[in-house]
């Protein structure tokens, strides 16, 4: 599940040069697509044009197909240009899951190890092609994982303070590329719960 | 006579039209830069209201640490050790350091939080759980992005944690309401560690309910009642 952040009355990060984050997202939702595909992945997306779904419409999409991974695609508006980075929710969020009842808030909590093997496999790949970009994926207390059902990460580009919207352009194949060898290369560890032995 | 009248009338009306010519240009300008200075807004106002914690003479000068953006890394932080006379009350003294934190670094680009943000209030549970609430510019004015509104939670929790040993978790409130992100991105639902070696050894859940009931032993020495707003 590709989720392309922002959208309608929210365009995200605003660089000086007038580059809006949920305009360019569109596009790296679809080179990411297309590298995914490749694979031989099935891929939904939780908007394909300018609208803004709410964080809970995202992760109902995502939490009604079994055995997904879900992406959620940003640009940020500080950071070294050129570098992508990695995020998944910490591990105290974890350790609030209590009792057999998993509450929808806090839907992410069984996959926090599981989303941080998933973030290490993208961050690698990402490391090696974009100069300055972390090894290992990082901690973050995003809302849209929160809710999410399933191992789910965050990547973001950096970033919209580019002078030339092309420079964020030529990153996107690679990103896509990127994002899919990560994917492949998590998929053997991913045994979805209910399924044991099973990969989706 | 009169044709020396004539004379001083010309040469001091000329001197008025050189003094207006000079003069003009000046009050032009003075009424251009009055234009500018815009009106204070409700929050600045409430700013210089509520920022105002002067130090009593009695607070001891110590060392503290304030977490800042890395000058060698903008993706992390840095702790900076500055002089600063704090209260040993742990929410005036959690009000004075997150009033220096907000006031930023002397390297401006290292700061964390909106410049015109401010510090509205701040609350401390018995249980060591805070609610620090912040005005709508730190909403507004902070870069949207995962990783600068990580850096600016992580810049408060962190100062927290190494200066004011009693709070245990943050909430972050905006203008005295629960928002779902900082600027986008970083939920804001939920509550921050700021104790992060309780959450390590198994004494501190996140998900743990808020405790206001008042330890005995306080209740029947101080005949507090919590939570207590300063």
């Amino acid at each position: 599940m590709l989720d392309p952040a922002h959208g309608g009355t929210d365009p995200g990060a605003r660089g000086a040069q007038g580059i809006r984050e949920s305009d360019l997202l569109l596009d790296l939702t679809f080179q990411t697509r297309r590298a995914l595909e490749a694979q031989g992945f099935q891929v939904l997306q939780t908007r394909s044009g300018n609208e803004n779904p709410s964080f809970d419409d995202r992760s109902t999409l995502a939490n009604a197909q079994y055995g997904a991974v879900f992406i959620t695609l940003h640009i940020s508006s500080t950071g070294l240009p050129g570098t992508v980075r990695v995020y998944t929710m910490p591990d105290a969020f974890a350790a609030v899951a209590t009792g057999s009842v998993i509450g929808w808030d806090r839907a992410q909590a069984p996959y926090v190890t599981l989303s941080r093997k998933f973030g290490d496999a993208v961050q690698g790949q990402l490391a090696q092609r974009f100069k300055g970009s972390p090894n290992n994926s990082q901690s973050a207390t995003i809302r849209q994982l929160r809710t999410t059902a399933a191992p789910a990460i965050a990547v973001e580009l950096a970033s919209v303070s580019v002078q030339d919207r092309a420079d964020l352009d030529r990153m996107m194949p690679g990103v896509g590329d990127a994002i899919a060898r990560g994917v492949a290369e998590f998929r053997p560890s991913y045994v979805v719960p209910g399924a044991a032995g099973k990969y989706p | 006579m009169s044709r020396n009248w004539r004379t001083w009338v010309v040469v001091g009306l000329g001197i008025a039209v050189v003094s207006a010519a000079i003069y003009f240009p000046i009050l032009r300008r003075r009424v251009k830069t009055a234009a500018k200075i815009p009106e204070p807004s409700e929050e600045q106002a409430r700013r210089e209201l509520t920022q105002a914690i002067a130090p009593s003479p009695t607070d001891p000068v110590v060392k503290v640490k304030m977490f800042w953006t890395s000058a060698e890394d903008e993706s992390a932080l840095a702790p900076v050790a500055i002089q600063l006379a704090l209260s040993k009350d742990p929410v005036l003294r959690a009000k004075q350091v997150l009033n220096t934190l907000l006031a930023g670094p002397v390297e401006s680009d290292l700061r964390t939080l909106p410049p015109d943000a401010a510090l509205l209030a701040f609350y401390l549970l018995p249980d060591g759980t805070a609610v620090a609430d912040f005005s709508e510019a730190l909403a507004t004015s902070s870069p949207s992005g995962v990783q600068s509104e990580q850096l600016a939670v992580d810049s408060i929790a962190r100062t927290l944690e190494a200066n004011v040993p009693q709070v245990k978790r943050l909430k972050i409130l905006i203008h005295g309401q629960e928002l779902d992100t900082l600027a986008g991105h970083v939920d804001l639902t939920q509550f921050f560690v700021v104790d992060t070696k309780a959450v390590q050894h198994g004494a501190l859940s996140l998900d743990m309910p808020v405790n206001i009931a008042i330890p005995q032993v306080a209740a029947a020495n101080n005949g507090a009642s919590a939570p207590a707003k300063r």
